[in-house]
């Protein structure tokens, strides 16, 4: 999947320490983002983010002089940009404190610099999103903003259960998904006793998405564990 | 406290048992002193042998010898009123002044009764009159108006009886008046020595018969919840000490992390040094982990860690788990096998839902962990009976029975109280069982059907 859009959102880096930053910010524009400024303080962080109107904030909680929770409460008041907090602080109440106050996400140090990667694009995905493409199987193709999958030429509408479950399946490509989450995502927070309903499901959307259902190249089964949808490369 | 009824019960036992063993006491010594009165009888016999003794001859009456020898040895005075007449027709020679010769009816009624002058009588009738012996002033007491009710005597059983009853009745209330002071004394005390071991502060009020005692158990709680206290304190600066030090080695870790991951893939290194660096990463991350597991450890151990407790599927988690491994399993050195029966679908466990994930990632990541070579885990969830149990196991290396034993039973060095330099493993399992123990549940460590390691973890199942 292509990404390179958000490689040019403006993220602001919040930190005290100055050799931390510098390995975010190498971190950063080593896998391409072109705009990152950085802040030492709580001062410092609401000027700059008065100055570059940032797309995202990376903030740490432990600050000179303040805490990064006051500092998101302040940046808010002013503007409305995904955060992600990156603090030594892993106790679960900092967490839950975090992500109460509506942080995007919380990552504590140490870190792996892919994983800080990852978290940061998903986050910009959500935010910032592009036209959804055309996402090609083998045998076929889904255009999810029509919620339908078009094979053959043919274009077959997806029900909504169906939308919701491929949607699923295709944030997830090339990974398994498990039965419990799929039923999650179809039928909500208490997905108890649906899995025949799920297997219905999933065999309708063969029906739509394969050319030979009872041989699926495209949703494949992973026995008594979930499912996996492969894209054509 | 059950204890204080059955001393109740005991005392008052032993009080009745008292009364009883009082009655026959009693009637024994009045029997020992009655069988000594039989001598007060002997009066009246003898009265009648020297009544025996006298006969009627010309000269008047005269009294035999062994008569005489009665009377001497009685020290008592004899006359005879004769019948007709009313006067004295015949005496003994020791006889007072003081005794009058000439007697009406009413006098004889009197003295049969009572005395003459003072000198118990005693008669004993004959022929021709009255035989009257009189005793020394001081040697008997009689009894003048010897008749009763003839009711009371005809129901004296009863009347014992009540008596009897009314007696132990109000020795019991006297009892239990004395006592209920004392036993409103014991309670408290009683409640106080009961609440000393589930730890909560106790305090009596110091007052009554067992004050002191009372005193002694509140200085007793006060010491018991100093030395909590200072456990409580010292557990928490453990536990603070752990947290902190965890906190502050993070930024330098991350530092180290993060460069030696760009130095892993820099163009311009030689293929060496990128290993190089790829071997800091890894340790760095061994590192990270090991503080993680660390801070973990110790806030378990001392009831830090917030559990929140929710309805889970047990089902729906453990897949989860495995599904994570089996999608970040990129050179399938380590295939995961979903073994749970098809038709269990739901198996509900009061969990945090977290922690039982983080309990089946860490048997998960032991069996890539001790098997560098590759192998295939097996993972399972069973319903039996009212638990629900988690099964990791591998076809790896496995354990030898003494480790096995030793993993079973050893305490870890984090949670071992005595010097030891053994158990210096990994936490991964530590925090295993401390999490099953959390939900109150258990681990056991076993050897695989597989040829390797297994780890159950049973829990409750709602």
């Amino acid at each position: 999947m292509d990404f390179s859009y958000l490689k040019s959102k403006r993220i602001l880096l919040v930190d005290d320490e100055q050799a931390l930053l510098d390995l975010v910010v190498s971190i950063l524009q080593n896998d391409g983002y072109q705009s990152v400024t950085t802040a030492k303080n709580v001062k410092n962080a609401i000027q700059t983010a008065k100055e570059i109107q940032p797309e995202l904030a990376i903030l740490d909680v432990c600050l000179p002089d303040g805490n990064g929770f006051d500092l998101y409460e302040m940046l808010m008041r002013t503007g409305d940009y995904p955060v992600l907090f990156l603090t030594a602080r892993g106790e679960e109440e900092d967490k839950f404190r975090g992500f109460d106050l509506g942080a995007d996400d919380y990552v504590v140090k140490p870190f792996l610099s892919k994983e800080l990667l990852f978290r940061i694009t998903a986050i910009l995905r959500r935010t910032y999103k592009e036209e959804r493409p055309l996402v090609r199987l083998k045998n076929s193709a889904i255009d999810f903003s029509r919620a339908e999958v078009i094979k053959d030429g043919e274009h077959i509408p997806l029900t909504a259960k169906e939308h919701d479950l491929l949607s699923a399946l295709y944030r997830n490509a090339g990974r398994i998904v498990t039965i419990d989450a799929l039923c999650e995502a179809a039928w909500g927070d208490n997905p108890f006793g649906y899995e025949n309903s799920l297997m219905a499901h999933i065999r309708r959307i063969r029906e739509k998405i394969e050319t030979n259902p009872s041989q699926p190249v495209s949703l494949v089964t992973v026995k008594g564990l979930g499912y996996k949808l492969i894209l054509e490369k | 406290m059950r204890s204080v009824p059955k001393l109740i019960r005991r005392f008052v036992g032993l009080l009745l048992l008292s009364f009883v063993l009082l009655i026959v006491v009693n009637i024994v010594i009045i029997a020992i002193i009655a069988s000594g009165q039989m001598e007060n009888a002997r009066p009246w016999s003898t009265a009648e042998q020297i009544a025996a003794a006298l006969s009627q001859t010309e000269n008047g009456y005269i009294l035999s010898d062994e008569g005489a020898t009665e009377l001497t040895a009685a020290s008592a005075w004899a006359i005879l009123i004769d019948n007709d007449t009313k006067t004295v027709v015949w005496h003994s020679d020791d006889l007072p002044d003081s005794v009058p010769m000439n007697y009406t009816l009413s006098d004889i009624s009197s003295l049969t009764r009572g005395y003459i002058d003072g000198y118990p009588t005693f008669t004993s009738g004959t022929e021709t009159g009255l035989v009257v012996l009189g005793y020394p002033k001081t040697s008997f007491w009689k009894h003048m108006w010897p008749s009763w009710d003839y009711w009371l005597i005809a129901h004296a059983p009863q009347i014992a009886l009540v008596v009897l009853i009314v007696n132990v009745f109000v020795i019991l209330l006297i009892y239990v008046i004395a006592n209920a002071k004392v036993l409103r004394s014991v309670k408290p005390i009683t409640n106080g020595i009961q609440a000393l071991p589930s730890g909560e502060p106790v305090y009596i009020r110091e007052t009554g018969l067992l004050s002191e005692v009372a005193t002694h158990i509140n200085s007793t709680s006060e010491v018991l919840q100093a030395q909590k206290r200072e456990l409580k304190k010292r557990e928490t600066a453990r536990a603070n000490w752990i947290a902190g030090v965890s906190h502050d080695i993070r930024t330098p870790l991350s530092m180290v992390m993060g460069y030696a991951d760009q130095l892993q893939i820099a163009p311009d290194l030689s293929e060496e040094q990128r290993h190089k660096a790829g071997i800091i990463l890894k340790q760095s991350e061994r590192m990270r982990d090991l503080i993680n597991d660390l801070n973990l450890v110790s806030k378990l151990e001392y009831n830090m860690q917030p559990i929140s407790v929710k309805q889970e599927n047990a089902v729906a988690v453990v897949r989860q788990v495995a599904v994570d491994f089996i999608n970040t399993d990129i050179d399938g050195k380590y295939p995961i096998e979903w073994l749970t029966e098809e038709t269990l679908s739901v198996c509900m466990v009061s969990a945090d839902r977290d922690l039982l994930k983080r309990a089946v990632s860490n048997l998960i990541q032991n069996c890539i962990n001790h098997n560098e070579n590759g192998c295939t885990i097996y993972v399972s969830v069973a319903q039996e009976q009212n638990n629900c149990v988690i099964c990791v196991e591998d076809n790896g290396i496995g354990a030898s029975d003494e480790q096995i034993v030793k993993l079973n039973t050893a305490p870890h060095y984090m949670v071992c109280d005595t010097n030891t330099t053994e158990q210096r493993h990994g936490l991964g399992l530590l925090i295993v069982k401390q999490i099953a123990a959390a939900h109150n549940g258990t681990t056991a460590i076993e050897h695989s059907r597989f040829g390797g390691f297994a780890v159950k973890i049973t829990l409750p199942s709602k």
